[in-house]
């Protein structure tokens, strides 16, 4: 080679290589991308790494973990310099962790814990939303019967949730203002066992429960029909979370008190953020928020950051509707005109 | 490039080949006109197995079916050859309420087959009269069947007994509001000291909620191991799946990590085997929510496995067909030949526990058939057996003496399904096949714990003769082989207790009794032998 090209050459490089690598690719890995919900988070975080000047790309496992692994492997093939990785199965999801770690690629854990402490977490602070819920359920009734219909026992999430409202209640509890008459965990989640499990307080308790501490928006749906059932739907304060169309429409009803929306938008872009910067070389513990989490079942410390859900009451269902998280009329369905909180007028 | 057009046309061949490899067998659903009326009813998640076997000699396959909290039912099969098929129900002694599955097995070796009943309440050993009759026979064989939910079975006879081994699977505490962490105990029913009868069962400590249970010779070193496959939803976090080590004279114990035990938890629902890979040895479908296992042994040295679903093809993690995104819940899986191509395919039953929202409320059952490079191909829509009811246990299996394999499959919540395999698609034959029984003298009559072999040109089909694994049902009989294009094949057998047969020549598409020591006998279903 000739001096000058040499020189020419390494010209190149020295312009073009920093260059490239601005150009960073982040691989997302879905679980399972056909469920409606992913749909809005994928928005925002194309919608972040635009803004930053990088390129998606993704794979879906399909509900397959599995796939999942491969799926990894192609994303980080593919030239992938981070990677943000909703887990189909948070075990089997652990060689892949072991992988990027290998090849030095920066891994968000998304939305579902992946207990590596070489990932770093993002997720809506789940003691925070039950804090939430007990706090608005609290206000409207701070004395008497109180019911807790919790989540699923075998999803930790559910028990995290159980923190957060007892951190809020357990003052009043000891003070005796407020005495809990039923306590039950739902078997995966499901509505129909939230119901029956409500209709058994009710009856234990000569209908005397003056209010629901239900831990997501599905319990507290069976929840208001087993209240509805003995006339006291409506009067009854009932909390929930997810944003549900048919609860925030209860809400909007006033037959549920709250419902604690985690807003997707804000869980993609920040997901977006930490990949980007990470892949950039910003270490972990000097990302934007950055807290600790070691509430994992093996209680393995994480770098982490946990979002901030907002309470949905009938005084801020605008949110909602300015969000386009849903529209006015499954909003407003069947309300009636003189107690129609301020978003359906 | 010229060599490119080498390369597509090589492509082709071989794509042409695959083709004709995996011809679709078509399917006819003939529930309705079969005849067969039977329900899995009640607050049963899981069960809903039923037996496959012929209990009055005519060759035919009878059936039996749970029916959680209605009663079991039998059906005398009375297809004619290569017909449609004709059940009719007829009390024999199966009646029982809260049956959850059975498995036909010979345990007083008297040439009439027995049946175990799976309950919740006591587990009942049905001992065959002949003519389909059946009698309580746990009084008689000393059999303690305890008071748990049953949801798993399988039996083997160790070296040297008269009598066979039996392991039986529990499953959560009933009537409890929180099942979590409450799995019963398995237990291990050895033969009595005199060789006749039962022993008091010995706890297959610890238990995870089993929900296929199999004695398989998974390393060929004649001495059966038992694999258990647990539902992890119940055992929290602390269960596994195990692999049960049986010495002869010993207590049993659980192959440890440190042997080369790899640790998986899934939501195991059934177990299916198979020497897919000509090893010798066979490999473990297992199923579950979600992926589905296939394992694979990496060593006869170590009960080491890993799993090659993926690259095989085999997840069958979710719904193909009918437009459901969320994960399926495979039940029942059993590997045979039904396209008679010689390349062994999969049947996988499937169905939601009941209304649980992340698994697929139409949950259509999976037809895999097997391909020239060892993966899978999914044609259940295709060849008609993608029913979306809650699938749970399943035989495949001739239920006309055509050679061409049928499937029954029993629904929570909903009727028993029935199909027809009426071969390819404009009615052409599939392939060349051979249905083999085994037969010894004394004790096992049937040859449970053999290997059979069959020798294709450049290849040998195996398979191990085993009762338990699927999801609680079972089949005793004829051993159904896909021949391909062969028209005649080597035959030849391990029997149970290590002597190897020589080879033995047998014709194409006929049933043959292979007797100890007579050799091969020709038999004609519809007379008895």
């Amino acid at each position: 080679m000739k001096p000058f090209t040499k020189v020419m050459v390494l010209l190149w490089f020295a312009l073009a290589v920093p260059a490239f690598a601005q150009q960073i690719i982040v691989g997302v890995s879905w679980a399972n991308f056909q469920e409606e919900r992913w749909k809005i988070d994928e928005r925002a975080i194309r919608e972040q790494l635009g803004r930053m000047g990088a390129t998606y790309i993704s794979a879906d496992a399909q509900s397959s973990s599995e796939k999942q692994l491969n799926d990894i492997d192609a994303l980080i093939a593919r030239g992938a310099k981070a990677l943000i990785i909703l887990a189909w199965d948070k075990d089997a999801i652990l060689p892949a962790i072991d992988k990027a770690k290998a090849a030095g690629i920066p891994v968000v854990a998304y939305d579902r814990l992946i207990e590596n402490n070489y990932a770093y977490y993002i997720t809506f602070d789940n003691v925070e939303v039950g804090r939430m819920q007990a706090r608005e359920v609290f206000k409207v009734r701070p004395k008497g019967n109180y019911a807790f219909i919790l989540g699923a026992n075998t999803d930790p999430n559910a028990d995290f949730l159980h923190k957060g409202q007892l951190e809020v209640l357990d003052a009043a509890i000891k003070r005796g203002d407020i005495k809990v008459v039923g306590k039950q965990y739902t078997e995966g989640w499901k509505p129909e066992v939230a119901q029956r499990n409500m209709e058994q307080i009710l009856t234990a308790n000569g209908n005397k429960v003056d209010a629901v501490v239900a831990s997501n928006d599905g319990t507290a749906g069976g929840v208001v029909a087993a209240l509805a059932a003995v006339g006291l739907a409506g009067k009854v304060p009932v909390s929930g979370q997810d944003g549900d169309q048919a609860a925030l429409n209860r809400v909007a009803r006033g037959l549920q008190t709250v419902s604690v929306w985690k807003d997707a938008r804000e869980l993609g872009r920040r997901a977006a953020e930490a990949a980007v910067l990470m892949a950039r070389g910003t270490p972990m513990d000097k990302l934007p928020g950055r807290t600790i989490f070691a509430d994992g079942p093996n209680k393995v410390r994480m770098n982490a950051l946990l979002l901030k859900p907002i309470p949905i009451t009938r005084e801020n269902l605008d949110v909602v509707l300015r969000a386009g998280w849903i529209t006015k009329q499954a909003l407003c369905q069947g309300v009636s005109g003189t107690n129609a909180p301020a978003a359906c007028r | 490039m010229p060599w490119m057009c080498w390369v597509w046309a090589l492509l082709g061949i071989w794509l042409g080949q695959w083709a004709l490899a995996q011809a679709t067998p078509i399917f006819a659903e003939e529930t309705q006109s079969s005849g067969l009326q039977s329900r899995f009813e009640g607050d049963y998640v899981v069960g809903g197995g039923l037996a496959a076997f012929d209990c009055n000699g005519d060759g035919l396959p009878e059936l039996v079916l749970a029916g959680g909290a209605q009663r079991a039912k039998l059906y005398l099969n009375q297809s004619p050859v290569g017909g449609p098929l004709r059940f009719r129900e007829e009390r024999g002694g199966v009646e029982l309420e809260g049956v959850m599955g059975a498995y036909p097995l010979d345990i007083d070796s008297d040439g009439l087959p027995d049946l175990a009943l799976l309950r919740d309440g006591e587990d009942v050993l049905l001992r065959g009269l002949g003519n389909c009759r059946f009698e309580n026979a746990n009084r008689r064989w000393g059999f303690q069947g305890g008071n748990t939910w049953t949801t798993a079975f399988s039996a083997t006879w160790e070296q040297g007994q008269t009598w066979p081994t039996l392991a039986t699977g529990a499953y959560v505490k009933r009537n409890t509001t929180f099942p979590w962490g409450t799995c019963r105990g398995n237990a291990l029913y050895r033969p009595a000291p005199g060789g006749k009868g039962f022993a008091a069962p010995w706890p297959l400590e610890p238990s995870y909620c089993a929900l296929s249970m199999l004695f398989s010779d998974w390393n060929r070193s004649g001495t059966p191991a038992l694999r258990v496959s647990n539902d992890r939803e119940y055992y929290q976090g602390k269960g596994q799946e195990q692999l049960w080590q049986l010495t002869p004279g010993q207590p049993p114990r659980l192959y440890t990590e440190a042997e080369g035990w790899k640790r998986l938890q899934i939501w195991g629902m059934g177990i299916a085997s198979y020497d897919l890979t000509g090893s010798g040895y066979p490999v473990y479908y297992l199923t579950s929510m979600g992926d589905n296992k296939l394992q694979m042994l990496e060593s006869p040295e170590r009960p080491s496995y890993i799993d090659i679903a993926f690259r095989r093809n085999a997840t069958a993690h979710r719904p193909y067909t009918g437009g459901d995104v969320h994960m399926s819940t495979a039940w029942h899986a059993q590997f045979e030949d039904v396209n008679n191509d010689s390349l062994i395919d999969l049947f996988v039953s499937k169905g939601n526990v009941g209304f649980m929202r992340e698994a697929a409320a139409r949950d259509p059952n999976n037809l895999m058939l097997g391909r020239p490079d060892g993966t899978f191909v999914e044609v259940g829509d295709k060849a008609g057996v993608a029913s979306f009811l809650r699938g749970r246990g399943a035989q495949v299996v001739d239920l006309n003496a055509d050679g061409l394999l049928d499937i029954v499959v029993v629904n929570r919540l909903d009727r028993a399904q029935v199909w027809r395999n009426l071969g390819g698609a404009s009615g052409q034959p599939l392939g060349n096949w051979l249905q083999v029984r085994l037969r010894q003298p004394g004790p096992n009559p049937d040859a449970v714990g053999a290997w059979l072999e069959v020798e294709l040109p450049g290849r040998v089909l195996r398979r191990e003769l085993t009762v338990g694994g699927g999801h609680l049902s079972g089949g005793l009989g004829f051993v159904h082989f896909g021949l391909g294009p062969a028209e005649r094949v080597r035959l030849r057998v391990r029997w149970p207790d290590g002597e190897q047969e020589g080879w033995l020549e047998a014709p194409s598409n006929r049933f043959v009794v292979l007797a100890r020591g007579q050799g091969l006998l020709g038999y004609t279903p519809g007379r008895s032998y």
